[in-house]
Order: structure tokens, then C-alpha cells, then sequence
């Protein structure tokens, strides 16, 4: 699968890259507009992760090209400006997603991993990790063949792992996906880790394995090795 | 009072001043003139008399002609000249008049007599009264004239005033436009113009460069951010990092989580400032606090805290995104401090809402509301509370703390 991340910010690009380059992934890189003006016309992409403000021209015109030249391609647009309003602009202009600078990675595989699994029309809308799938119509979650009955929290906290597999992922990124930006990390946070454990024994009780480890608390990983 | 009629009643009165004045000292003055002349009059009158007994050596006729009279008395012994007035009966006229009177001494034969030269005043009085009533006249028909002038024409002098005056009156920087006056035909209304352009381009320009810095401060600071957190996801996937490297790259986070949330907090209050929240729509606070605390659950669960919910129904027209920020800060906040077991209490009526935490010690009631005013163990941004309060008064709605029996409580009225 073909990403293309339209970033003018190097540094940003790099860490991208090297956090998205999964198996399955394929990341190509535009530093600004005519670049990736030249890369949309060229080739088809899975998901592109657009920034507005680049080099040479507006984000929204390159949506814009690519929308009126019909290509299917998802695009998640990071931009710095938290205003409603471009938001708005640019989901009307079809965007899949709008995520605000500053993010954590976790949360951009997870959202890209969102619009590519909507793009793909296989018919098939559930997502598993070894003995455990989630049903993401129905919302529904299971270990083999019994349903867990999982809160919303506890939910979204299994997909967002599901969609970050094998990666580290720190508590901050846990608590801004789960509460966006609402509450400030300091030492009262540890609440994530009551969902965390109710998750891991809710899996467990139904014959799942242990597959979320804590690193020292400061992070957790979704993983079966 | 209108400058008008300030104005009015000081040009008024002050030409009513000045004119009796002139009209005291005018009086004076011309009752010395004429008096000096009638003097005069009665010293030909002397000499006349004097020159007639130096030739004839005998009196002259007492006389009375017209209003002119001379009589003579012995007199015991010489004395000086001398002039009076008084007041004589006249036959004639059946009256009082007031005469002007000069009393010398003549000698005839040895003998001392009295002449008395004696002229009645009355035509001096008369042109006196005449000047007076001129002058009252004069002050009667200037000050008339005056306040008919300043009626009528010195509304019309003020008009461009009165334009400028309603253009400023009706300036909004909800839709900023400079305000652009006419040319006046007045030379300090103009200034007064050139002023006001000036004034009011600058507080455009600068509100719309404000209103930009809100998007421009957010793009330059949370790219860097960005770049930090990036690198941060990535640093932690090292299998080789150490339990107390671990630590120090959670303290990391934590410190850029603050910054960018203390960053997005001054953003919100300069974005409300700047009036970018106006569109508003009605909104189910109960059914927002509600939500708020499902959010929460876990946490509530972890801090064993009991919810106490006295809410009834409460619509509220404002809007949403700041409806949203307002009871959000209050929920945080009260879970946050929330000091030992205990229940959080929230109760509403269709007017007010209220929301209660345990605590140990009172806060100052004074500063809570502050930014970056925060308590001894808080380690948030200091600015939740201030954001609350930046939205009451954006609204005119009321937040008020209290302190009562270990328990704080916050009161929002809309």
C-alpha cells in the first residue's frame, strides 16, 4: 500500500516515514507543491496526508486537483490552524480527515489506517489481531467466537492498539486520543491504567491472550512477541 | 447640558454683564458731562452779572426767564462761591424739579449780597433716562439677537460634528471598516475628521493583525511542537531504552503536553477576545454535563468519587464549542481538585448550575478566576478557570466560588 505524505517540514517527514513504514506501507514524500503536484498526477496512493500551508501553493488547491480529476485517493489533512472553519473547508472539499498539529503518530496511523480500511470495498468491515476482531459496524468485539462486552472507552482504546500493533505507544498519546485535548498530563493521569487493565482482564476472561505490555508505565505496546 | 446652551448662557450672560457696565459707567459719565456744562452755563451767568455791577455799580434785575432764574439777598458777610442742587417747586408744571443752583458772593455800596444763578436740570435727566433706556434696549435686543443666532445657525455650524459624532457612535469591529468622514467647511472639525480616520484605520489595522497573530502564533509554535512529539513516538520505539531513559522521555512528554495545551488555552482566550466565537445556537446543559461525566467515568472511579446528580433541565443559546470549553473546565477542574473521597455534587435550575468538589482549604476568591492563578498542588496551566471566567463575561453570565464545610463550590448563573 502507497502513502504520500505532502509535508514541508523535514524533520516532521522523517519521523513520519520512519513510524508509518510498516510492512505494508510505502512511503513517498512531496516538500511542496509542484513536487507533489507531479507525484497525485503520476500515481495513485492509498491515503495522502496533506499539509496546507506549503511552498508554492495551498494544500486545499491540491485537494481541489485531485478531487476534479476524480482520483479515489483518501487525504488526511494536518494543518496547524485549529479553526473550525478550515476544517469545515476542507472536509467540503472532501477530505477524509483534518488533524491539528501538534499529534502524536499513533494517532495518524490510526486515522490514516481508518480511511484506507474505508476505501478498500471488500465487503469485510472487521479488523483482528490474532483470536481477537472487532466488528467496526456493529462495534462489536471478539475473542474467537464470544463477545467481549467492552465500554466505549475501552473500545476505542482497542482499536487505536490494533491500529498501532507492535508500536509503542506513550500514555500522553493514549489520554489526547481518548479525551482529545481536554485534560493536561501530569502525575493525576494514571487513570488510563484502569482502562487499560479492565481491557486486558475483559480479554482475558474470554480466553484472550495478554498481548498489551507496559513499558514502565510510560508507555504500552499491543503485541505478540 | 449641551455645549449649545452652555455657550448660550455664558455669551448671554456675559454680554448682559459687560453691557449694564457700560451702561452704569456711560450714565456717570454723561451725567458728569452735562453737568459740567450746566456749570459752565451758570459761571457766564456770574461773570455776566459780576460785569454788569462793575460797570453800573447797582444789582442787576432778578429775573426769572424760561428756566433760567437770578435773585439777590443780603448777605451778612462775603463767603465762597458755591454750586447745589436740589429740588424746587415749579408753578408751572405743578412739580417737583430738579434744579442746579450757583450761590456767589456780590458787592454793591459796601454791601454784601447773595446772587444766586438757579437752572433747572430737568433736560439733563431727561437725555440721561433717554441714554438708559437705549442701552437697556441694546442689551435686550443682543441677547435676543444672540439666542436666535445660536438656535438656528450654530446647529447648522455643528452638523459635520454631529456626523462624525454618529459614525463613531455606530463603529464595530464585528464588521471593521475605518470610518470615513466628510469634508467640513470648519477647520477643527476637519482636525477632529483627520483624527478619527486615523484613529479608527489604526484600531482596524491593528485588530485585523491581532486577529491574524491568532493563526500565525498557532502555525509557528505548533510546528516545532509537532516536531518534538514526532520525534518523541519514534524515540520510544527503541528496544534498547533504558527503564530511567524511559522516565526521563515521560517527563519530555509531559512537559510538551503542557505547552501545547497551554498554548491551544491562550489561543481559545485570545480567539474569544477577538469575538471568533460569534454563531450560537441552543444548548442542553444537562445533557453536556451528563455526557462530560460518562467521559470521566473511570476517572471518577479511580479518585472514588461519587457523582451526586441534582441537574434539571437548563437550555442555554451560546455557543456550542464555547458551551462545550465552559462545562468541560468545570468538570476538570472539580475532578481534578477533588481532595479526598467524597461526591461531586452538580445541581441546576433553568437559570444557574452548580458544581461541587471536597477540598481542604479555602482558595482565594479573589485570584481563582486569574490567569495562571493557581493553586499550591496544582500542576495544570492556570489558565481552565480563567477561560471559564473570559466566557461568563463574553456572555454577562456570573461565576462565583465559595467555600463552605470542606467542600468548594462554583455557581454559574445565565
Amino acid at each position: 500500500m502507497k502513502l504520500l505524505i505532502i509535508e514541508d517540514e523535514k524533520e516532521l517527514v522523517e519521523s513520519m516515514v520512519t513510524y508509518l513504514q510498516h510492512e505494508s506501507y510505502v512511503c513517498e514524500v512531496a516538500f511542496d507543491f509542484k513536487e507533489a503536484q507531479d507525484k497525485i498526477e503520476t500515481s495513485e496512493y492509498e491515503c495522502i496526508a496533506l499539509d496546507i500551508s506549503l511552498p508554492g501553493g495551498s494544500g486545499l488547491k491540491l485537494l481541489q486537483e485531485l478531487k476534479n480529476n476524480n482520483k479515489s485517493d483518501g487525504v488526511i489533512i494536518i494543518s496547524a490552524k485549529n479553526s473550525i472553519d478550515d476544517r469545515i473547508h476542507g472536509l467540503q472539499l472532501g477530505a477524509d480527515d483534518y488533524l491539528v498539529k501538534p499529534f502524536h503518530l499513533s494517532e495518524l496511523a490510526a486515522r490514516i489506517n481508518a480511511i484506507i480500511r474505508r476505501k478498500m470495498h471488500n465487503g469485510s468491515n472487521v479488523i483482528s489481531f490474532n483470536e481477537i476482531s472487532i466488528d467496526l459496524l456493529t462495534k462489536e468485539v471478539r475473542v474467537e467466537n464470544s463477545m467481549v462486552d467492552l465500554t466505549r472507552k475501552e473500545y476505542e482504546l482497542l482499536l487505536y492498539f490494533i491500529s498501532n500493533q507492535r508500536k509503542v505507544i506513550s500514555k500522553n498519546a493514549l489520554i489526547s486520543h481518548l479525551w482529545s485535548h481536554e485534560i493536561g498530563t501530569g502525575e493525576n493521569i494514571d487513570f488510563i491504567y484502569t482502562h487499560i487493565k479492565n481491557l486486558r482482564k475483559k480479554i482475558q476472561e474470554k480466553g484472550g491472550g495478554d498481548y498489551i505490555k507496559s513499558l514502565y508505565g510510560m508507555g504500552y505496546k499491543l503485541t505478540d512477541q | 447640558m449641551k455645549l449649545q446652551a452652555q455657550y448660550n448662557r455664558i455669551s448671554i450672560i456675559s454680554s448682559i454683564i459687560v453691557l449694564l457696565i457700560a451702561g452704569i459707567g456711560y450714565y456717570f459719565l454723561i451725567h458728569y458731562v452735562l453737568k459740567e456744562q450746566l456749570d459752565n452755563t451758570l459761571r457766564v451767568e456770574q461773570v455776566e452779572i459780576q460785569d454788569f455791577i462793575q460797570t453800573e455799580h447797582t444789582l442787576p434785575a432778578a429775573t426769572t426767564y424760561k428756566d433760567q432764574k437770578i435773585e439777590f439777598k443780603k448777605a451778612d458777610q462775603v463767603f465762597p462761591q458755591s454750586f447745589r442742587t436740589f429740588r424746587l417747586y415749579d408753578e408751572e408744571e405743578k412739580e417737583n424739579e430738579l434744579c442746579r443752583q450757583l450761590l456767589f458772593p456780590v458787592q454793591v455800596d459796601g454791601q454784601w449780597y447773595t446772587a444766586s444763578v438757579t437752572k433747572s436740570q430737568e433736560e439733563t435727566e431727561e437725555m440721561i433716562g433717554l441714554i438708559l433706556l437705549i442701552t437697556l434696549g441694546l442689551i435686550l435686543i443682543l441677547s435676543s439677537l444672540l439666542f436666535f443666532a445660536s438656535r438656528f445657525f450654530v446647529k447648522r455650524l455643528w452638523q459635520p460634528f454631529r456626523a462624525t459624532l454618529s459614525a463613531i457612535k455606530s463603529f464595530n469591529l464585528d464588521a471593521p471598516v475605518p470610518i470615513k468622514t466628510e469634508k467640513a467647511a470648519i477647520h477643527e472639525f476637519n482636525e477632529l475628521n483627520e483624527s478619527v480616520n486615523l484613529m479608527t484605520e489604526k484600531v482596524v489595522k491593528d485588530y485585523l493583525s491581532l486577529k491574524h497573530f491568532t493563526d500565525h502564533a498557532s502555525h509557528e509554535i505548533q510546528t516545532p511542537l509537532a516536531i518534538v512529539i514526532s520525534k518523541l513516538d519514534v524515540l520510544i520505539q527503541d528496544p534498547a531504552l533504558s527503564e530511567k531513559n524511559l522516565t526521563h522521555l515521560q517527563s519530555i512528554y509531559n512537559a510538551v503536553d503542557k505547552m501545547s495545551k497551554l498554548i491551544q488555552s491562550l489561543l481559545l482566550l485570545a480567539k474569544i477576545e477577538n469575538n471568533l466565537f460569534s454563531e450560537s445556537s441552543v444548548v442542553d446543559i444537562r445533557a453536556a454535563v451528563r455526557n462530560k461525566f460518562l467521559e470521566f467515568d473511570e476517572w471518577m472511579q479511580e479518585k472514588k468519587l461519587a457523582l451526586n446528580n441534582e441537574m434539571k433541565d437548563l437550555h442555554v443559546t451560546m455557543n456550542p464549542q464555547l458551551a462545550d470549553t465552559l462545562i468541560s473546565n468545570l468538570v476538570i477542574n472539580a475532578i481534578k481538585h477533588a481532595d479526598g473521597q467524597g461526591e461531586i455534587c452538580i445541581h441546576s435550575d433553568n437559570k444557574s448550575f452548580m458544581i461541587s468538589n471536597p477540598g481542604r482549604n479555602a482558595l482565594d476568591s479573589h485570584r481563582i478566576f486569574d490567569r495562571f492563578w493557581k493553586s499550591e498542588h496544582s500542576d495544570g496551566t492556570g489558565l481552565g478557570l480563567a477561560i471559564v471566567k473570559r466566557i461568563c463575561d463574553q456572555y454577562g453570565y456570573s461565576i462565583q466560588y465559595e467555600f463552605k464545610e470542606g467542600v468548594h463550590f462554583f455557581t454559574l448563573v445565565f
